[in-house]
């Protein structure tokens, strides 16, 4: 792939910016960067699932264009996404063979040659896995090996897998990864995306490193280490400064004792006693590789998802398991990661975006007070200079727009301790700023803020104290000093480095300071 | 302060309706063409003739009455996100059970007696749809197959009730005895139909709006309906508004099964209420669930019944007619292909 550029007019992200990937046949290739650094949009672009601007895409050293998965597929190209793609009701074979199943006289299903076919797919690659299983009771690394089955069958000699470790647990990798090395051996061509370093060296044979949309790096793996990979990966410069007056923390206003979550059907927890205290003045900054808990954390902080074990305090108060509804009375503010769905209605209008957690105080005897909504509205538009009228659809607003929306919101009630997830995610720069600017404001009023971010530079340039979490445990949790290199942190959030305890001692240290 | 869509919004829909209602008409006209062997007298009693006398244009107005409850019944469930698809045996349970009230009770007070069987009527659909939304709220049953399940269970057992015990022997049809005079709603217009039912019919949808767009609980029930979670995230009770457009779903079903005893029938008659469910979805989809805009809607519906009425007894074509040019309609507007288009088209202009 040469030069390839992808905008997004939708969120103004520039997605790759004139990114270049060479595979060489028959090699098992990493792709690897942060969240948001264009590895997923790449691989779309070479599968038909996305189109991009500009750029070429050359084949076996023949220009192609690829407009759709069919496109792909012809050439011999196939993708299993993030998420599967299955029918968990079908077995396993009807599964492989949809879209394309073999017919009898071309009406009939012909059952018979469609499972002799996937139980071949099967045994040539020692697949070892009942065809005739719903994929519903599937492991999830079974289910993995499905989605591969799809591809074989649709005789694919280039295979992407876009994270296909993430879910799985060490012995399912070990096993995807003996079968891709034996796919090697029957001479496909393998791209994998992660974001794991560990994998890299253990399976691949070269090694691309994209980072912010371009490319940084091209090795063979034997010629690199996991430090240098993290170091491109991450980059060693803060590409962000906030302006941030030296504030004396005060008492906590939350914590996280020990939470632990749990899902159903897995055994290893989501959220690994994790506990993170927030104090008055004081911005804690959780970062974190996406799939290792920032997620989940936010859930459980914010009071939407229940833990399974551990307490949570607000002013010394338990608010465990409360439901939103007890939380939002209590003055909860948060501004989630997911703006468009759990952060706004898009259909509805700007002013009813704006009253969702505070129309109580517009209600008289169960009839809303327009007068008062309407000047509360228009207080707000004016001092967070929204762009929007009040009652158009707040999906008719840009993404900057819309978060603005949200922290007028969320801010606009006395309180003294706000959670904000990715709260930059998709912005513009100058709407990013805002965003800071914002924070830091809140931290001069004596809030305590939880600040949830894949983002490294804005958890580095806002954070008073800033956690690590890897794998759904804290890995580090430190005092933000300038010892605290970039380099250091991006291995904490790698996983190249796990010596919480030495860590934590640097925090009990400071403990008795204050 | 404006809750709800923008006026642009307002326009847009406007527009689709016009163009959806348009192409009804040129199908009515075309339709008539074909099948009628004087087309130009047909289509004059088609479009003109509910126009022409008090009695036409009374009962078309009064074939409405059932048909604003009904559709506000469905526009406020969907507004909501909750499909109560069991209509038809709710209106038809309330009309059996007002004509029950009003014939247990033969020499009661008619304002008296008439408010019980009404409120028994809405207690009535309340019930049947809640059941629904309640199974929804505590087993997460679709309440959308369960309501239509219940509804289609619920009129036979009505149907048993008319034509078994309740049946009056002394008349043919498959009818319940005659309730007392005292409760026949006053006739407004004679000699139609036409009964003090329309302007309750109206006063209900106005209230209908309000509680939607002014009250509290209409607004966290139309913020649950476009976005569960972003409600849950607001501190708002979803699993309540599960249930409470059901309950008033059903309510205003409820009401119009009662109206049209009280109004029209004065008795229950098998299958007598059959329709009307299905088209309070119908005049719903064309007012865009709007409480108002139901009120020309379920006119409208009214006006294509009466002119295929006007049209059958004045020329030679068959009733079938308005439930052809009904079916256009409800195609047109489930597929909202006019409304995106012009969506998309508005979009294109202005960027």
């Amino acid at each position: 792939m040469r030069e390839i550029t992808k905008y997004y007019v939708e969120s103004g992200v520039l997605a790759n910016d004139r990114v270049s990937l060479e595979v060489k046949d028959n090699e098992i290739h990493a792709l690897i960067g942060e969240n948001g650094a264009g590895k997923s949009t790449l691989m779309k672009i070479l599968y038909g699932l996305e189109r991009a601007d500009s750029g070429k895409i050359l084949f076996r050293g023949k220009q192609v264009s690829i407009t759709s998965p069919r496109d792909a597929n012809a050439l011999g190209i196939g993708m299993v996404q993030q998420h599967f793609r299955l029918i968990p009701q079908y077995t396993v074979t009807e599964n492989v063979i949809l879209g394309i199943e073999p017919t009898k006289r071309r009406i009939l299903l012909d059952k018979g040659r469609a499972r002799r076919e996937v139980s071949a797919i099967a045994k040539k690659f020692s697949l070892n896995i009942d065809c005739s299983a719903p994929v519903g009771d599937l492991s999830v690394g079974q289910m993995q090996i499905v989605e591969i089955m799809k591809l074989l069958y649709r005789k694919a000699s280039f295979l992407i897998l876009d994270e296909p470790t993430s879910v799985l647990t060490r012995q399912e990798i070990d096993n995807l990864f003996g079968i891709l090395k034996s796919f090697k051996k029957q001479g496909k061509t393998i791209v994998l995306i992660t974001h794991k370093l560990d994998e890299v060296s253990e399976i691949s044979e070269r090694v691309t490193v994209l980072r912010h949309g371009k490319r940084v790096a091209v090795r063979d793996t034997s010629d690199t280490n996991p430090s240098e990979l993290s170091r491109l990966m991450i980059g060693r410069e803060v590409a962000l400064h906030v302006e941030r007056p030296e504030l004396a923390r005060g008492k906590p206003v939350y914590r996280l004792e020990s939470i632990t979550l749990r899902e159903k059907g897995r055994n290893v927890p989501l959220l690994d006693r994790v506990t993170i205290e927030v104090h008055q003045h004081e911005i804690v900054g959780v970062a974190g590789v996406s799939g290792n808990g920032l997620s989940e954390l936010e859930d459980v902080a914010s009071g939407l998802r229940k833990v399974t074990e551990g307490h949570i305090f607000h002013n010394e108060e338990e608010i465990t398991n409360l439901t939103s509804i007890e939380l939002r009375e209590m003055g909860l503010a948060y501004v989630p990661a997911d703006r468009l769905f759990r952060g706004s209605s898009l259909q509805s209008s700007v002013t009813e975006n704006m009253i969702i957690c505070n129309h109580h105080y517009f209600i008289k005897r169960g009839i809303l007070n327009g007068k008062k909504i309407s000047q509360f509205v228009r207080e707000l538009t004016e001092k967070y200079s929204i762009m929007g009228e009040p009652d158009v659809p707040i999906g008719t607003l840009s993404g900057g727009n819309i978060q603005k929306v949200i922290l007028a919101r969320e801010l606009s009630s006395d309180t003294d301790f706000i959670i904000f997830a990715e709260p930059t995610w998709g912005l513009d720069v100058s709407s990013s700023e805002f965003v800071y600017r914002k924070i830091i404001e809140l931290r001069s009023e004596g809030a305590g803020i939880l600040l949830i971010s894949s983002n490294l530079d804005e958890v580095m340039a806002l954070s008073d104290t800033i956690v690590v979490m890897y794998k759904g445990r804290v890995v580090m949790y430190s005092e933000n000093k300038p010892s605290l290199t970039k380099e250091l942190i991006g291995e904490y959030m790698l996983g190249l480095r796990d010596d919480f305890r030495e860590v934590q001692s640097v925090k009990d240290s400071r403990g008795v300071q204050s | 302060m404006k809750l709800g869509a923008g006026r642009s919004e307002f326009f847009i829909n406007f527009i689709a309706i016009l163009i959806t209602l348009s192409i009804a008409f040129v199908a009515v006209i075309v339709l008539i063409f074909l099948l009628s062997s004087q087309p130009i007298d047909t289509i004059y009693y088609f479009f003109i003739g509910p126009f022409t006398n008090r009695y036409y244009l009374g009962n078309m107005l009064n074939t409405s009455i059932p048909l604003i409850f009904t559709g506000l019944g469905i526009a406020i469930a969907f507004k909501s996100s909750v499909f109560n698809l069991g209509g038809e045996g709710q209106v038809y349970a309330a009309a059996l059970v007002t004509t029950v009230i009003c014939l247990a009770l033969p020499t009661a007070n008619g304002y008296f007696g008439g408010t019980l069987a009404l409120a028994g009527a809405a207690l009535t659909g309340s019930f049947l749809a809640g059941l629904s939304g309640y199974f929804r709220m505590k087993w997460g049953t679709d309440e959308l197959i369960s309501s239509y399940l219940l509804s289609a269970s619920i009129i036979m057992v009505v149907n048993y009730f008319i034509t078994g015990p309740l049946n009056d022997p002394t008349n043919n049809l498959l009818a319940t005895k005659l309730i007392g005079s005292q409760y026949f709603l006053l006739k407004i217009m004679p000699p139609s139909k036409l009964d003090i039912g329309i302007f309750i019919a109206i006063a209900t949808a106005v209230v209908a709006f309000f509680f939607m767009y002014h009250t509290h609980a209409g607004y966290e029930m139309r913020m649950c309906g476009l976005n569960r979670e972003f409600s849950r995230y607001g501190g708002i009770d979803t699993a309540r508004y599960l249930i409470l457009p059901m309950l008033i779903s059903g309510l205003l079903h409820g009401l119009a099964g009662g109206f049209i005893v009280l109004g029209t029938y004065h008795k229950a008659i098998k299958e007598f209420s059959f329709g009307m469910g299905w088209n309070g979805i119908a005049v719903a989809l064309i007012a865009r669930n709007n409480p108002l805009a139901v009120i020309p809607a379920a006119f409208f519906f009214a006006y294509l019944d009466a002119g295929a009425k006007a049209a059958m007894l004045h020329s030679d074509v068959t009733f079938e007619i308005a439930a052809i040019v009904q079916a256009i309609i409800y195609y047109l507007v489930t597929a909202k292909v006019i409304y995106r288009f012009i969506r998309y088209r508005k979009r294109v202009i202005n960027a």
